[in-house]
């Protein structure tokens, strides 16, 4: 009896899993950005695979937050804020868009010296921007930067 | 002279102050894409029918916008939804739409690393709708 060849389905692997039933508008565009990020800039892969952090963003004019689960190599994103995370970035929705307009330069260092990073740098020093266990933390930040730019 | 909201004359209103935005020019150099925004019907707001906005930008210009079904704006690239009550929002600033996207109040469809990437563009073409003298429906 001849047999049927089978072709092994290759599946992508999920690299974004919402941890909530129903996902918040906030967290499905983190996720969804972060998702075509890594799809399609190989350069943010490293990056992605590697990173084990718990990342939590809440936006103050929105009342409204996420936290980002990093598991090296896939994302789990949870509505609100969750417990034992390792940095939590506070301020406006306008600023979190503009966290991802930065630009990342030579070794892999955001740029702060262009219009967009002199934006975030002076929110940062005026208290617009906080940055919960950035100091400890600053490699992470940087991982986190370098994935969620889409410059 | 005000005009009809997300009317023919509206559209036209829009085209212009779009051009005559520098920041605009600026911030969307380098965008190729269409944009569609879709203003669902709010019956008991005066605005019986839904309408789509078909926005053919280019490089910091409007090359073109009309105003037509619906069914047209979906076509586009991104496309943005929203009930009529709450583009009048954004139209008169009591709703910015950046935060409207993040609440999920104006729903976005396309590639969003793009989108996020002309957040400037997106604000100040908000920024001309806030300028166009409009009779809104409802308020009539």
């Amino acid at each position: 009896m001849a047999r049927r060849k089978v072709t092994p389905k290759t599946r992508k692997p999920k690299l974004v899993e919402y941890a909530d039933k129903e996902p918040s508008a906030f967290a499905s565009m983190l996720g969804g950005l972060i998702e075509a990020n890594v799809e399609t800039r190989p350069e943010k892969q490293h990056d992605f695979e590697t990173l084990v952090a718990k990342v939590g963003i809440w936006v103050i004019d929105i009342d409204e937050g996420v936290t980002l689960d990093f598991k090296g190599g896939l994302l789990n994103v949870h509505n609100g804020l969750k417990p034992r995370r390792t940095i939590t970035i506070r301020t406006d929705a306008e600023t979190v868009m503009n966290l991802s307009n930065l630009k990342i330069g030579l070794f892999g260092m955001p740029v702060y010296y262009n219009s967009v990073g002199r934006g975030v740098a002076m929110k940062l020093l005026q208290g617009q921007l906080r940055i919960d266990g950035l100091l400890s933390n600053i490699t992470t930040l940087n991982a986190v930067t370098r994935i969620f730019s889409v410059q | 002279m005000a005009v009809a909201a997300f009317s023919g004359d509206w559209a036209k209103l829009f085209k212009e102050e779009i051009n005559k935005s520098s920041v605009y020019k600026a911030a969307g150099k380098g965008w190729k894409w269409t944009v569609g925004l879709v203003v669902e019907a709010e019956p008991d707001k005066k605005f019986a029918e839904a309408r789509g906005v078909v926005m053919d930008l280019f490089d910091g210009e409007a090359r073109d916008i009309k105003v037509g079904p619906p069914a047209d704006a979906q076509k586009c690239d991104f496309v943005i939804t929203a009930p009529y009550s709450r583009w009048k929002q954004v139209a008169t600033k009591e709703l910015d739409a950046t935060k409207g996207m993040l609440q999920g109040k104006l729903k976005l469809k396309g590639d969003l690393p793009t989108i996020v990437r002309y957040t400037k563009a997106s604000q100040e073409m908000t920024e001309c709708t806030t300028r166009i003298p409009v009779e809104w429906p409802d308020e009539k």
